[in-house]
């Protein structure tokens, strides 16, 4: 499988991921740079995992968001979606391709924290995967609000409000035990998952088990990318 | 079929052995397009026109008159308020990949990857409209090599200049094959080599049944190259026809190109009787006039006048710019 040059569009994400070696670079180490420092620490674990989980949320969507504001701001995504590729399609690309590249730069610092804070290999594969959840769940946020900005600051402004509720309910750093309607949201929310996770491996106790870190987050997940791509048409018309 | 040659400008244009399209359906077809923008009231009102298979169909008007609104709409980018249009007999508004896949299109800011190569840019392009690996790379090697672009093909685009970069645009058009071209100001910043071979490629494409609609404002480009032509002003289409047609409109009109060698101030030239307008171009003054006896003269003597020092003149017959202007009262481009 070659990717440059491209014939589909996630294969020129690529592409253009390894083409700007300098922000590869950058790209790659602001995860470690970030992550190790806080997993060789003697960090609370509920704050180390809130710090990992926040650092996902973030790149997933302000990545997607911004990227594809500035695409569309540009015109070269409107470009694309003028050629007799399914809108749909389209969408779909631009969310999973993200989200794997942003896994790819958060990997190498998941690894290092494994090897800080050895765990059963089960809850590995739970927190990767629920990293990965959280960042497809960004991205679908990202891909959202690109529907409706028009400059990388809105992206800024609609991610703060649509993330804090979201952050919030998840139990990064306040509501840590909740009840009632919180408690049921949170069960909505994949980055609450990723919390749980994440605390595990600093060695807390949830009461989330791996099965359910490995089913509820990606169902969530299929039904926010299925809503996502729905809004193609409208994310790929001309801006005007 | 009439077979003849036309010369204008020292190009050869087999513009009449392209013309007989009468009998074939148009491969192109706006159906009383409207499309109106809310914040500016500007777009396009009641527009219909149709383009043969192996038509060159040109569009102009001056900014704002809605070629682009019209060109969106044809090339699927927005829908029309009203009306409807078909390309190939396809619907454009039901069937619009089917009509993407049958178009070639470039916008009139064309864009790219700007960290991917022209190559991979191209293919990207060709491989999204469905072309096969060995033929989309068979027909960029051929694109690029008539542009005079191979040499640059492994660049980086952000390394390119603006006429590179619409050369690239060009061959992103082309490349797939379409059957209708849509070309949005395609000349616009390339230098005279690449705008004879652009041309050169229009005719070849149209000579192979290819509908093309080009909106422009170079004159000479659309007299030499189009079959048809149209004038849009203020969304509505105020005159269509052939360009010997339309420049058959225009009697007793001339144009008196002076060159001079340093600028001037002319603005008192339009006090000069019958003269209806003067724009500069360069180092050029180009006077519209009215065509009496001696006015040559007063125009030289206006000129000289104002302080220009002319190193050339030349007085010629109207062109489509002058049928614009006396059909709108309004210049195609902006004047002082």
């Amino acid at each position: 499988m070659r990717f440059d040059p491209p014939d589909t569009y996630w294969k020129k994400d690529v592409a253009l991921f390894f083409s700007r070696r300098f922000a590869l670079i950058l790209k790659m180490l602001y995860p470690i740079a970030i992550i190790v420092p806080v997993a060789a620490s003697g960090m609370p674990a509920k704050y180390a995992a809130a710090v990992i989980g926040i650092v996902a949320v973030m790149a997933g969507t302000f990545g997607a968001g911004e990227s594809l504001t500035v695409d569309l701001n540009d015109g070269i995504l409107m470009r694309v979606a003028l050629t007799p590729l399914s809108p749909y399609r389209l969408v779909f690309e631009i969310l999973a391709v993200n989200a794997v590249l942003d896994l790819v730069q958060l990997l190498p610092a998941l690894l290092i924290v494994y090897l800080l804070h050895p765990v059963p290999i089960v809850w590995m594969l739970a927190a990767t995967i629920t990293v990965f959840a959280t960042l497809v769940t960004a991205n679908c946020i990202g891909i959202f609000i690109a529907n409706f900005t028009s400059s990388p600051a809105d992206v800024l402004l609609y991610a703060t409000a649509i993330l804090f509720p979201l952050i919030y309910v998840s139990g990064f750093f306040r509501n840590q035990h909740p009840t009632g309607v919180l408690q049921t949201l949170r069960g909505f929310v994949p980055f609450s998952y990723t919390d749980d996770a994440l605390k595990t491996v600093f060695g807390l106790t949830t009461g989330t088990t791996p099965l359910e870190i490995f089913i509820y987050p990606t169902i969530i997940c299929a039904v926010l990318a299925f809503a996502v791509c729905l809004t193609a048409p409208r994310l790929l018309s001309q801006r005007l | 079929m009439r077979l003849t040659t036309d010369l204008r400008g020292g190009r050869y244009n087999s513009r009449a052995m392209r013309s007989n399209t009468g009998n074939t359906p148009p491969a192109l077809e706006a159906m009383k397009i409207s499309r109106l923008y809310k914040s500016s009231g500007r777009g396009v009102s009641d527009v219909s026109l149709s383009v043969a298979p192996g038509e060159v169909f040109g569009l102009m008007g001056p900014n704002g008159s809605g070629k682009s609104t019209l060109l969106r709409v044809l090339s699927t980018a927005i829908p029309p308020d009203s009306g409807g249009f078909r390309v190939c007999g396809m619907d454009g508004l039901t069937q619009k990949r089917k009509v993407r896949a049958s178009m070639g299109l470039m916008v009139d800011r064309p864009t790219h990857y700007d960290d991917l190569t022209g190559r991979a840019n191209a293919y990207f392009f060709a491989r999204s409209y469905g072309m096969e690996e060995a033929k989309a790379e068979g027909a960029l090697a051929e694109l690029f090599d008539y542009f005079d672009l191979a040499e640059y093909a492994d660049d980086r685009v952000k390394t390119y200049s603006y006429g590179m970069g619409k050369k690239l645009a060009l061959i992103e058009a082309m490349a797939h094959g379409p059957e209708v071209l849509l070309l949005d100001e395609p000349s616009l910043g390339l230098d005279y080599t690449s705008q004879l071979a652009y041309q050169g490629r229009i005719r070849d494409l149209a000579d192979e049944g290819v509908a093309i609609l080009l909106a422009s404002n170079q004159v000479d480009e659309v007299e030499s190259l189009c079959d048809r032509a149209a004038f849009l002003h203020r969304g509505k289409v105020v005159a269509e026809g052939t360009p010997e047609d339309l420049i058959s409109r225009v009697e007793g009109v001339r144009r008196i190109v002076a060159t001079l060698r340093n600028p001037v101030e002319y603005g008192s030239l339009t006090e000069v009787g019958g003269v209806q307008r003067v724009v500069p171009e360069g180092r050029d003054l180009i006077i519209h006039c009215e065509e009496r006896p001696g006015i040559v003269a007063d125009v030289v003597a206006g000129v000289v006048r104002s302080g220009g020092d002319i190193v050339n003149l030349s007085v010629q017959r109207p062109n489509l710019e002058d049928v614009f202007v006396q059909l709108t009262g309004e210049a195609l481009k902006d004047e002082v």
